[in-house]
């Protein structure tokens, strides 16, 4: 929920895969008529290589290396945090605060360890102020929301693992 | 005018409801559950806001969560659709309590027309006919018994806090009287939480006949005419048009402004359709809707009146602009309901529509909150979208129904678009010759086997 509607795909990475690229250097194959293109950029290698043709029997065939890609370095932690097993989602609609009261200390921070069942912060709701219990026990990766900010039902708050 | 308003409903009406937020240029909050996250009015809002997991009772019906979704997004008015919150009265109440207006009517006339049997009560008091009954619940089976042999059988038994075609039960001689009242009686306490009972004549072969009318809430109120919704299955309407084919000007001039009458003396504010059934000539109150209702653009083609635009004018405290002499009617109009069901059994079918193209063309409105690619939740009503077509004439209005039916394609559901495209082929329809147990008979006497329907 935000001003504007959430847009999904800003959030998502770019892919993995250049397909453009590929594209570009499979035609290039086709055109040139060579048998392998190798190509480098921003530390990710392609090749692109044609299956060989047997025209002569005497020397054994290449082996046909099928068109491949780098693999960009994995990723250790997806980008989206409300996919994250250990987040902690809004039971309700209202407003996030992360202390008690105005000028408190909040109830956790980046780092605190918490039992399930400790209070990591308050949703209120029509003056109502409902404590957010952690599901479990652990520690807090991430504080996903602004004290004082609007939240939907759903809407991700923390990362507790 | 109000700064800005959240729609508490979700499918076609809440897309209609944005429409005419854009229109009047008033910003727009789309409140949805986790089910609706990918629906077209939640995208084309303003803002947007997730009030709950899919089940109704936990988002759309869930009263705290509305309040909360105006409090963090500043919205000043609720505009509640139909069905869901939009006839409770005490959910109006709330709103009020909280500044926040109800685009709806008074709270107490939503409540007494809520009440059936207060709502029959009321309607003779202010000089509409109504179907011969009980003046008030019946406390006993001795006294339905009683009663019953004044009113005379058939006769219909129904639940006070009922409406909408819920709750009723026939009982076609005495014998049957006994099971019929102890079923209301089960299925109203648990549908609406109240037993009370109430006995109406079950007349023979009526015309569903309803005024839709617009009042300021100072005691300005107009009428806009009348739909005629006898093609009903189970109670529930399925094929709408105005006019009605079997009344002439001076019939509905006559009930028309009985109606417009009565909600001046009753200082109604917004939109209402009296409901009433027609037979002989004559005409029958069987209970007040105080809401937009689903087939109000039959009278929206037929009268070039914007009806959401004007409910939420008057409910900012807006004149009513129009006086009766401005209400003309031109042409004809119908409207279709098309439901995610199959067409013969009504199974219903969620799912992907995966190709999806609808008609178009002069005279021709397609009310639909799907598109190519999205997908029918099974959570909520089975209503795809509603097809309208206006004509000069009613001829035309057929004709061009039967085109529009034919283009129309909805694939990866079934849908009801083959009963449509059967009953715009039907001689009885065609003629306008029917009641609201037509539909019924129809399909009893296996009318879509029969008929020769484009799948």
């Amino acid at each position: 929920m935000t001003g504007e509607r959430k847009n999904k795909d800003a959030a998502r990475q770019k892919p993995a895969v250049d397909h453009d690229l590929i594209r570009e250097l499979a035609r290039l194959l086709d055109e040139t008529g060579l048998s392998e293109i190798e190509y480098e950029r921003d530390g990710q290698r392609v090749r692109v290589a044609r299956q060989a043709q047997v025209v002569a029997a005497a020397p054994p065939p290449r082996p046909a290396l099928p068109a491949e890609a780098a693999v960009p370095p994995a990723e250790t932690a997806p980008l989206d945090p409300a996919k994250h097993p250990g987040v902690v989602t809004s039971p309700m609609v209202g407003t996030a605060y992360v202390g008690p009261e105005p000028g408190a200390r909040p109830f956790v921070e980046v780092g605190s360890r918490v039992a399930a069942g400790d209070t990591l912060l308050i949703v209120e709701a029509m003056k109502t102020m409902n404590q957010i219990p952690s599901p479990r026990a652990g520690t807090v990766l991430q504080i996903l929301i602004e004290d004082g900010q609007p939240v939907e039902f759903g809407e991700p708050l923390m990362i507790v693992e | 005018m109000f700064d800005k308003i959240l729609i508490a409903n979700r499918g076609e009406v809440a897309l209609r409801i944005l429409r005419a937020c854009k229109e009047l240029g008033i910003p727009s909050v789309a409140v949805h559950s986790t089910a609706d996250e990918d629906a077209m009015h939640v995208r084309l809002a303003d803002e947007s806001v997730c009030i709950g997991p899919p089940a109704a009772r936990d988002s759309y019906l869930n009263v705290p969560a509305l309040l909360s979704a105006c409090e963090i997004t500043g919205a000043d008015a609720v505009h509640p659709g139909y069905g869901f919150l939009s006839e409770n009265a005490r959910f109006a109440e709330i709103l009020h309590e909280h500044d926040i207006h109800f685009i709806g009517p008074k709270p107490a006339h939503i409540r007494l027309m809520g009440d059936k049997i207060e709502a029959r009560r009321t309607a003779k008091r202010l000089g509409i006919p109504v179907v011969p009954g009980s003046e008030n619940g019946v406390s006993s089976d001795q006294e339905a018994a009683s009663l019953a042999q004044s009113i005379g059988f058939p006769l219909l038994v129904k639940a006070a806090a009922g409406g909408g075609g819920r709750g009723m039960k026939v009982a076609h001689a005495a014998e049957e009287l006994p099971a019929a009242l102890a079923l209301a009686r089960a299925e109203a306490k648990a549908a609406f939480g109240d037993d009370t009972l109430y006995l109406e004549k079950y007349l023979a072969r009526p015309r569903h006949i309803e005024i839709q009318v617009l009042g300021d809430g100072r005691g300005g109120a107009i009428h806009l005419g009348e739909r005629d919704c006898s093609l009903q299955r189970r109670y529930q309407k399925v094929w709408e048009e105005g006019p009605c084919p079997a009344l002439n000007d001076e019939a509905r001039d006559a009930i028309g402004e009985t109606v417009a009458k009565a909600m001046r003396e009753f200082q109604y504010l917004g939109v209402g359709t009296v409901e009433f059934l027609h037979e002989d000539g004559k005409f029958y109150f069987i209970e007040m809707n105080t809401r937009i209702q689903v087939e109000h653009p039959v009278t929206e083609m037929i009268t070039d009146i914007d009806l959401v635009l004007e409910q939420i004018r008057v409910a900012a405290g807006g004149e009513l602009e129009l006086a009766q002499r401005d209400v003309k009617f031109h042409g004809h109009a119908i409207e279709c309901r098309i439901n995610a069901e199959n067409p013969v059994s009504f199974r219903p079918s969620p799912g992907k529509i995966v190709h999806y193209h609808p008609p178009g063309g002069l005279g021709v409105r397609v009310d639909s909150a799907v598109y190519h690619g999205y997908t029918i939740p099974p959570y909520y009503d089975s209503l795809v979208g509603k097809l309208i077509v206006h004509g000069k004439t009613r001829g035309e209005c057929l004709m061009r129904l039967k085109r529009a039916l034919d283009e129309f394609v909805i694939d990866g559901i079934e849908t009801t678009l083959p009963l449509f495209r059967a009953l715009v082929r039907e001689k009885d329809i065609i003629d306008g010759d029917y009641h609201i147990r037509w539909l019924e008979e129809f399909l009893a006497r296996g009318g879509m086997e029969t008929s020769m329907p484009l799948a």
